[in-house]
């Protein structure tokens, strides 16, 4: 197991948002955590890569190490890459410095092969290279976080609603990139509203409901289980 | 009018250099610092002392200045900014208020640094040395600051706009989170930003020095005409900052060489520019809107 | 803010009582008489800045501006007019306060547009200005000034030398008084809610523009009080006594002694003022430790002096009150639904909707949030407002309470226009907001928070305030009146005591829609009110939500829990990327196959 949470607790002052979340992500597998609004899925992803520090109790462990004693940086360090929501990338800065400084933690000047690599995923990306990522529009800012993420190396990618604002073609391209990496052993753990189309490529899933673990499984029993429809839009499972 | 002119680059680059200063802690910080004026009179009266104890030139005075300035600037981060960040942005800024402070009635308290205000030995020749171009007369230490101003920003913008550490820095102010996602240390990222500024300000000290002279109480004056020059070219732009101080230079020269104008008006107007500016202007010439309102 | 003030009150009998034992001491010791007049000279100084950070959040590096116009005031006139001597120096000062005051409202107009540093170089560009103004201006002597001022003198009395230390401080502590009369009436309770947390401040109907205008202006009254006794006693008036050093060295005692209310101030005045005596020997050790002692005060008890005695008085009265901590295990709330009779909500004599949204676009940039919406609701019904993230709902409702301007369209509530109208105007008609993260005033009690709530209903003003007339007493009284009516409605009585920041976060949410419906507002729009509430604290959250509309008041709810929306809402609007997408009952909408592929995405 390259990540595993065990009863992970965590919250800002009173209010608990995580209540004792167990999961587990191995190397080469595509997991989804879905749920509605508020469930917790990115203060999840936010307690795993140390952005969020309210962890109250519980562990992750990632790849031997106890993330919740490390530092974002550390992790960044130990493999474990984290594409935010609002992506947070270096507006100011061009195209291709921001990939080039992804590389931060791992080689910083002999890179040229990776950068090279990052460009023949992304085309799009290769015509801007000179412009400021704040120039960019939705979908190749995305496409640009997760430029700079490979850059590092990751053993693990996490990403928070890749798909937010994007076009079902890029989606469709964001979600080839990510098959694409998992095959090569990378671990990938998504974040996303569109439970559905996640579904799909996904290998396993868990979806949250108020901080809980409510179901998981394999992609293909979520995707024919109705109560995932009744924990997004109320009522049971046998309605409608 | 030529002669005004230059005069007004001259003292405007010792602005430009505090400004500039300015735009490099906020770049990192988030706050002004308004203790940068006296940081840059700190840095004349060590170079002084670099002269002084070593019988060295201006030059080795100049170096030795900027690396304690760099070396004050990371005490100042970890000693002040660091712990007062914690106790909210005003508190931050009022910690900024009490260093200057100190600074300001401190320093004449180091055994020959309380004394009367007296030059730094020029950076070649005389100091009353001049040429002549076209029937107007430079002094030649005049140049030298313009020369050493533009050579300081030669060095900056190398390292911020073509070095990978440069740009890891910038990239921690931008976005600190994004920075950390990265794996940039965000903390080392501002100190050392920090320590750039004040090696600036003590860089600025040491080349007015030989006209301008060396200690006395004109760190506040000179503290506030940078400021003047960061929100008239804008402190958000570093260009701004630069073109802003020497502008105020310009100005201030100009208003005094006007006929019949009292020689003390300068200063009033000077500061009323400071007023208008941020009314009608808040962001300067060169900033964007978005970093001053409510 | 009541421990605060409590402490504040407790501790001024204490300073007056030091004033006059040291007042005694001093009548053969001119030079410790001369310090104790310039600590109460610069106190009434210190008092007015001080109620500008500590209460109100700003900064001003200008306050010595405001201590020239009162000097120069005085100066200028009391050598120049040929006024009987009981006249002379009253009238000039009260001129001078005058001055001081409109150019104060002048200074805080333009403050409001300024933040943090911007404020900061703005207030000390204007101290910079005024000293140039004095300097240049032959009336007011150019560069020397004025001097040969003559002391004030009534009948026999001259107030000079050891008389002017009793009259200084009477005049000290008449303002001190005076503040606190401000701080524990309504306009003190605004002031504290614009510091805690300006906008919550607005949609309960504070003008908080006016009353940081009024800080200025008070502020700035008060320096220029200190400056016309300073120029009395003084005898001269230079512009370089009262530049930039002199605004710095009041910002140092406020820091010192610690900012909010006047203890603080008048201890950092007394501390600076008798530190000032050490002798010429001193002097620039003295201001090194000033600075030294301002940057450690800054990161290790920022509330200075006063918030270390504050600290004390905390610690022994807890003791004495009863616990009202509620219990932070499990989150059990310590509220509980109750049975009290509501107080019945009436909607102005109309017949027009309580609230009707038409084409309501809102852009941000290129960002189109909200995106054509048109909707009216029926007065008395709680209509649900959901959709996925992003969707542009707390937009909707920042568009409707007039946060920020709508792009295009129009807002109208109980048929007034109220598009583009500031958020307290729109508070004042009658329109109470929540916020999705429950922007409580964290250093207030809970009290204190929904006496803050019932601010539109209150009818005092902030003259009525400063002097504690009878009219700023019985507001006082029947605010708080109705605060408490309005606890025992939701059932938090317990917790009236209690500091918002303390609160365990189920009863937060309550204590908001408390404060939010305390001054009876007919329209009420509740933002996420169930983020984060377990299960029980859902269900004593629906039962208050349905029997405020069961009073008559009309709700709009933004949530996200789909069981609590759909078992309460009589009608159900869908917004996706600004655009409404479904608008009709529960059920209808829940079943819709726009909204399930909103919701859950499609199989692409």
């Amino acid at each position: 197991m390259l990540l595993e949470v065990r009863d992970l607790h965590a919250g800002y002052g009173e209010l608990d948002v995580l209540r004792g979340i167990t999961l587990t992500v191995d190397a080469g597998e595509m997991v989804a955590v879905l749920g509605p609004n508020g469930a917790g899925k990115s203060t999840l992803l936010r307690t795993i890569s140390r952005i969020d520090t309210n962890a109250r109790s519980g562990s992750i462990v990632f790849n031997g190490h106890d993330l919740l004693r490390a530092s974002t940086v550390q992790g960044v360090r130990y493999g474990c890459l984290h594409v935010p929501e609002g992506r947070q990338l270096f507006t100011e800065l061009s195209v291709d410095d921001n990939i080039r400084l992804g590389a931060f933690t791992v080689d910083r000047k002999n890179i040229d092969a990776e950068v090279a690599a990052v460009y023949a995923r992304f085309p799009a990306l290769a015509g801007r290279k000179s412009q400021t990522a704040f120039s960019l529009s939705g979908g190749e800012q995305q496409m640009l976080a997760i430029g700079r993420a490979l850059m590092a190396k990751p053993r693990m990618l996490m990403l928070d609603e890749p798909s937010t604002g994007l076009a079902p073609q890029i989606v469709e391209q964001i979600f080839g990139i990510l098959a694409d990496l998992k095959r090569g052993g990378t671990a990938v753990l998504i974040v996303e509203q569109n439970a559905y189309l996640t579904l799909q490529h996904a290998d396993r899933a868990y979806v949250l409901e108020n901080g809980e673990i409510a179901l998981s499984g394999t992609a293909a029993e979520l995707n024919a289980d109705p109560r995932v429809r009744a924990i997004y839009l109320g009522g049971s499972a046998d309605e409608g | 009018m030529f002669q005004l002119l230059v005069a007004g680059l001259t003292v405007g680059s010792g602005y430009a250099l505090v400004a500039l200063g300015i735009h490099i802690t906020l770049r990192a910080t988030r706050i002004v610092n308004f203790a940068q004026g006296e940081f840059t009179i700190i840095g004349g009266l060590l170079a002084l002392t670099f002269v002084q104890l070593f019988h060295a030139n201006s030059w080795f005075a100049l170096a030795g200045a900027t690396v304690a300035g760099f070396a004050l600037g990371l005490i100042f981060e970890r000693l002040v900014l660091r712990p007062a960040a914690r106790s909210g942005e005003i508190p931050l800024t009022i910690a900024t208020l009490g260093t200057g402070f100190i600074l300001l009635y401190g320093h004449a308290l180091i055994p020959g640094w309380g004394s009367l205000p007296q030059p730094l030995p020029s950076f070649s020749g005389e100091a009353s040395d001049a040429i002549n171009v076209g029937g107007v007369t430079i002094q030649v230490q005049s140049m030298w600051v313009l020369g050493l101003l533009f050579a300081a920003l030669a060095v900056l913008y190398i390292f911020f706009e073509r070095t990978y550490y440069g740009k890891a820095i910038r990239a921690a102010a931008n976005n600190p989170t994004g920075a950390k996602l990265v794996g940039i240390d965000v903390t080392n990222a501002r100190a050392i930003s920090v320590g750039l500024s004040i090696a600036l300000a003590a860089y600025g000290g040491t080349i007015i020095g030989p006209i301008t002279l060396v200690g006395g109480a004109g760190g506040t004056a000179i503290a506030i005409k940078g400021f003047v020059g960061a929100i008239v070219g804008g402190l958000e732009s570093p260009v701004g900052c630069v073109v802003g101080g020497l502008l105020v230079g310009v100005i201030e020269k100009l208003i005094q060489g006007l006929p019949g104008v009292q020689y003390g008006l300068s200063d009033p107007i000077v500061y009323s520019l400071l007023l208008i500016g941020l009314l009608l202007r808040p962001q300067g010439l060169f900033g964007a809107r978005s970093a001053v309102r409510d | 803010m009541i421990a605060r003030l409590r402490a504040d009150s407790r501790t001024l009998p204490i300073l007056t009582l030091i004033v006059i034992v040291f007042g005694i001491i001093a009548a053969g010791n001119p030079t410790f008489a001369q310090a104790g007049t310039y600590a109460a000279i610069f106190a009434i100084a210190a008092i007015g800045l001080s109620l500008l950070m500590g209460n109100v959040n700003q900064i001003s590096l200008g306050q010595a501006g405001f201590f020239g116009i009162g000097a120069y005031a005085v100066a200028s006139l009391t050598t120049n007019w040929n006024l009987p001597a009981w006249l002379s120096w009253p009238l000039a000062t009260l001129i001078g306060i005058v001055v001081a005051t409109l150019v104060g409202l002048g200074l805080g107009f333009i403050a409001l547009r300024f933040r943090g540093h911007y404020l900061a170089m703005a207030t000390l560009a204007f101290g910079l200005i005024c000293v140039g103004i004095f300097h240049e201006t032959k009336f007011l002597g150019g560069a020397i000034g004025i001097e040969d001022i003559p002391y004030p003198r009534f009948g026999p009395l001259t107030i000079s030398g050891y008389p002017a230390y009793w009259f200084a401080w009477i005049l000290a502590l008449g303002a001190a008084l005076l503040t606190l009369n401000l701080l524990r009436g309504r306009s003190g309770r605004a002031f504290e809610a614009i510091r805690n947390d300006e906008l919550a401040a607005e949609v309960l109907g504070v003008p908080t523009r006016r009353y940081k205008i009024f800080a200025f202006a008070y502020a700035g009254a008060l320096a220029g009080l200190g400056g016309s006794i300073y120029a009395a006693f003084l005898g001269i008036v230079v512009p370089d006594a009262v530049s930039v050093p002199l605004s710095i060295s009041l910002l140092l005692m406020v820091v010192l002694g610690g900012s909010g209310g006047v203890s603080g101030a008048l201890i950092g005045a007394a501390l600076i003022g008798f530190l000032d005596i050490s002798g010429h020997q001193f002097e620039n050790t003295r201001e090194v430790a000033y600075g030294l002692l301002v940057i450690i005060v800054v990161i290790m008890a920022p509330g200075g002096a006063f918030g270390i005695i504050r600290s004390r008085f905390k610690a022994s009265s807890a003791a004495a009150l009863p616990t009202c901590h509620p219990e932070l295990v499990e989150g059990q709330p310590q509220s509980h639904p109750t049975t009290a009779t509501p107080r019945t909500i009436t909607m102005p004599d109309t017949s027009a909707a309580p609230l009707a949204v038409s084409h309501v676009t809102k852009r941000f940039g290129g960002l189109l949030a909200v995106n054509d919406v048109s909707f009216e609701l029926t007065r008395g019904t709680l209509t649900s407002l959901i959709g996925p993230n992003g969707a542009g709902k707390t937009t909707l409702f920042n568009a409707i309470s007039g946060i920020g301007r709508v792009s295009e369209g129009r807002v109208e509530i109980a048929g007034v226009d109220v598009t583009g109208l500031q958020p307290h105007r729109i508070a004042a008609l009658g329109v109470g907001r929540t916020f999705q993260n429950a922007r409580l005033f964290g250093e207030m009690t809970v009290l204190e928070n929904v006496v803050a709530g019932a601010f539109r209903t209150e009818r005092t003003s902030f003259a009525a305030d400063l002097f504690a007339l009878p009219s700023s007493r019985r507001s006082e009284r029947e605010a708080t009146e109705r605060a408490r009516e309005t606890l025992a409605r939701l059932g938090l009585e317990s917790l009236a005591s209690t500091l918002a920041r303390d609160l365990a976060f189920g009863d937060r949410r309550r204590v908001e829609l408390a404060r939010a419906t305390a001054s009876d507002p007919w329209l009420l729009l509740v933002d996420e009110p169930a983020a984060g509430l377990n299960a029980s604290e859902r269900a004593a959250l629906t039962a208050d939500l349905l029997k405020l509309r069961d009073a008559g008041m009309t709700l709009l709810l933004i949530e996200h829990d789909m069981r609590l929306v759909m078992s309460i809402s009589e009608r159900v609007m869908v917004l996706k990327f600004g655009t409404m997408i479904a608008d009709g009952k529960a059920d209808a909408v829940r079943n819709d196959p726009g909204v399930v592929a909103a919701y859950l995405g499609t199989a692409g």
